[in-house]
């Protein structure tokens, strides 16, 4: 079997912004070639490396983003033998993918909108800061800088009290500015190789990595267009229009849970109740004053739910948060436990669901497990065919079936 | 201009956030998606705040219509043997079915993927739950925030020695969304080819996990996890380690500035933005080891600076000067300031039936030949329901009536 989109051959122009949008098409089958310059991709420079040895084969960071892919060198920014290579590379592609700023393919001779014009059946999809135009078109950004401006930073931090005076919103990690700007890109691919699959038609597609971050703010911005209210932000929860109850509690092993949720209908607190009182824990909540659903909810002030959330803090206190999740989720609680990346390795329900997969590379002979599938697919899987490629690993073969 | 997925029918059994994202993105390309509702389960967002005018009546929560705007509502009760009837009917003149159940409901409905691709053999069917189809915690639970904890995104987020800050959103549900319709479009373009169907199959978790492989493979090959003495590191670089990398207060309440120095040259276009003051010149900011070594004191300096100057003057000055940095935006910010935002015409007005007059924000990315477009608010509860049985599913008038006076239509 093969990916979905194993018909597709896509050129890669792209640094760190733009690597996981060709990643996703390469893991489906596409064949993604990444068309580096002499120093590579500054991605291969973006630690943590191997053995913290860094070296452009090195990269984990570089080895995730770019699985299943090909690297070509060609020195086409300075080599007119080289940029002729690379137009050809394009001439017998679907979809250019890039992420240099607007302007500058062009003012290198690689004019996208020229190419599309004797190419009519190409897509190129361009990921850049802010978008193609507009007053901010060449402003440069980090992945923080467009958490920031995009929206999605200021609904996360902490709640007055719970951190020092004049704490900042703290940016979530792991380049998710950049991811979220890649699976938007996708849609705009995808979509445009659906219509080109019944037209014919190319076209350009202008990825704003700022867009795409302003729609991903969930209620955020619905207060403000309804409300002209701005969410505040809150520790370890949903930022709202008021102040509401803490979800985090810290468990007996130093880790924490987030509990969505205590209790929600009557079914699922009886269950809890049971399990509490079988611990020593909640002695008093088959009390009549407990009965009703809406008074046992947080963020209502009453006194129920304090009296619960009181309890509660001493169970998980009492606890291991892996405890308190599986114990929770057995009894109909939708409850989290707060876990770091490495630890999701140990829970056997992703092992059962194929989730990890094993990966070699410069310096680590013996395979290493990284995460693989963000979906299954029934007929056309996801598959790892080749580990992300050596800087110019394929120069030789992919120039040789182009001349 | 003609839209991209014109012509694909969607049957929408999603509700809450992350199934109608996955709908939405379709919807804003052209797909026609008809979400399938019923009174007695409704979907909660018809219900969540921010409301506009009082109390819920399913059809005025500004929640709601952002999430489910171009789309369309049929009202239906499937549990009655006709309704039932007719939602096979309609899922056979449909090219994508989607939900977002806990797992085991469709197949409780007699609706899993053998079942309906009995009804359609080239159907693309996506679930989209907590944890999948299968494996063994199938059957457990998870809204956004603690998908986001059993991921490891939330531990990601915050300073060291303090609880997470974690995601302030339902990072997730937006997420598992946009996986769900590029899987769906993938789908889509492997059936143009080759005529097939399938199911694709999405854990909301997972969706997340799959955002942290480079801290994973820095677990599996150098024996490093992320607990570790100074994280997680607020806003300090994770990788690549740079410095300064932080926000920065400006004038007014809750103002700041993102700033990040990636190279030496950027470092000296700060230092000359900042009118070369007598500190940066000390040999503790010499290069970016030395700045990181320092970086407190680093950041000290770097406040002072900026705490007197306005946001988006700091932004313009730095921008100009070649220097990587944003204002913190709130919602507030990027709908009544953002000149970037208003240049490209993000924002559009639209009226819903109850609502009124409603504002939505843009579609991205910009499709040159088929852009993706926002054509109407979110439907009223069952607004459809006639519309379609009758266009789509081809019940005859008395059909109709006669189901309306079964209840079956609502």
């Amino acid at each position: 079997m093969t990916g979905p989109l194993a018909d597709l051959r896509v050129i890669e122009i792209c640094d760190a912004p733009g690597q996981w949008a060709g990643k996703l098409m390469a893991d489906m089958g596409a064949d993604v070639i990444k068309v580096e310059t002499p120093a590579g991709s500054s991605a291969r420079a973006v630690g943590p490396f191997v053995k913290d040895i860094p070296g452009p084969n090195r990269s984990l960071n570089f080895w995730y983003n770019n699985t299943n892919k090909r690297s070509v060198v060609l020195d086409w920014e300075n080599n007119a033998e080289a940029k002729a290579a690379l137009l050809r590379l394009i001439d017998g592609a679907d979809l250019v993918l890039e992420d240099r700023a607007p302007g500058e393919l062009a003012g290198f001779g690689i004019d996208l909108a020229a190419l599309r014009a004797v190419q009519p059946d190409l897509i190129t999809c361009s990921i850049t800061p802010f978008g193609q135009d507009g007053p901010w078109a060449q402003y440069k950004t980090t992945d923080m800088v467009s958490l920031a401006v995009g929206g999605p930073m200021s609904m996360n931090g902490y709640s007055e009290g719970d951190a020092p005076p004049n704490t900042p919103p703290i940016h979530g990690k792991g380049d998710q500015g950049y991811n979220t700007a890649c699976h938007f890109a996708l849609h705009g691919i995808l979509a445009a190789l659906f219509h080109r699959d019944r037209t014919g038609q190319g076209q350009a597609i202008d990825c704003s990595i700022h867009e795409a971050l302003s729609s991903t703010t969930e209620v955020g911005l619905p207060y403000w267009l309804y409300h002209k209210v701005n969410v505040i932000r809150q520790t370890g929860r949903h930022a709202a229009g008021s102040v509401t109850e803490p979800w985090y509690f810290p468990t007996k092993d130093n880790k924490g849970v987030i509990l969505y949720g205590i209790g929600r209908d009557n079914s699922s607190w009886a269950k809890l109740v049971k399990w509490f009182q079988e611990e020593g824990f909640g002695a008093e909540f088959s009390d009549e004053r407990f009965a009703s659903v809406r008074d046992r909810q947080p963020g209502r002030g009453s006194p129920v739910a304090a009296e619960i959330s009181a309890e509660v803090e001493r169970f998980m206190a009492a606890h291991t948060a892996e405890e308190i999740y599986r114990g929770g989720q057995t009894r109909d609680q939708a409850w989290g436990v707060v876990r770091t990346p490495e630890e999701t390795l140990a829970d056997e329900h992703w092992h059962d669901r194929g989730f990890f997969v094993e990966v070699t590379g410069e310096g680590v002979d013996t395979p290493v497990m990284m995460p693989g599938a963000p979906y299954s697919f029934s007929a056309t899987p996801w598959e790892l065919r080749r580990p992300a490629p050596k800087l110019g690993e394929h120069t030789d073969e992919v120039l040789a079936e182009i001349w | 201009m003609a839209l991209p997925l014109e012509g694909i029918r969607v049957c929408d059994f999603t509700w809450i956030i992350a199934g109608p994202t996955a709908s939405r993105v379709l919807a804003d390309f052209g797909a026609e998606v008809i979400r399938i509702e019923h009174e007695q389960a409704i979907d909660g967002v018809r219900l969540g705040r921010p409301l506009v005018g009082g109390p819920p009546t399913t059809n005025n929560s500004g929640f709601f219509n952002y999430f489910n705007r171009n789309k369309k509502s049929v009202l239906l009760n499937a549990r009655h043997p006709n309704g039932m009837e007719v939602l096979r009917k309609l899922i056979a003149q449909c090219d994508v079915v989607v939900e977002n159940f806990s797992s085991g409901v469709m197949a409780s409905w007699g609706l899993d993927y053998e079942d309906l691709k009995a009804i359609k053999p080239d159907i693309i069917y996506c679930s989209i739950s907590g944890f999948g189809h299968w494996g063994r915690d199938k059957d457990f639970v998870t809204w956004g925030p603690t998908a986001q904890a059993l991921s490891g995104l939330t531990a990601m987020s915050g300073l060291p020695g303090l609880p997470p800050a974690g995601w302030g959103f339902s990072f997730l549900d937006h997420n598992a969304g946009y996986y769900g319709a590029n899987a769906i479009l993938m789908a889509l373009h492997h059936r143009n080819n080759t005529g097939e169907g399938q199911h694709i199959d999405i854990s909301q978790v997972a969706s997340g996990m799959i955002l942290s492989g480079p801290v994973v493979l820095d677990y599996t090959v150098n024996g490093r996890g992320w607990r570790r003495e100074g994280f997680p590191p607020g806003n300090h670089a994770y990788e690549p380690n740079v410095a300064p990398h932080n926000t920065y207060q400006c004038r007014g309440e809750d103002r700041w500035v993102a700033l990040a120095v990636t190279s030496e040259a950027e470092w000296q276009a700060l230092v000359r933005a900042m009118d070369e003051p007598e500190w940066a010149a000390s040999p503790d900011f010499a290069t970016n080891a030395d700045r990181l070594t320092h970086q407190d004191e680093l950041d000290r300096h770097i406040s002072a600076w900026t705490a007197d100057f306005e946001d988006y003057e700091l932004m313009a000055l730095l921008q100009a000067a070649g220097v990587r940095a944003g204002v913190c935006q709130k919602p507030g910010d990027r709908r009544e300031t953002d000149p970037q935002l208003q240049s490209r015409n993000w924002w559009s007005t639209h009226v819903h039936g109850e609502i009124g007059e409603c504002e939505f924000d843009g579609v991205c990315p910009a499709l040159s030949e088929t852009p993706g477009s926002v054509r109407s608010a979110s439907p009223m509860l069952g607004a459809d329901t006639f519309d379609v049985m009758r266009d789509i599913v081809g019940l005859s008038d008395e059909e109709i009536a006669e189901n309306q006076g079964l209840g079956v239509f609502m």
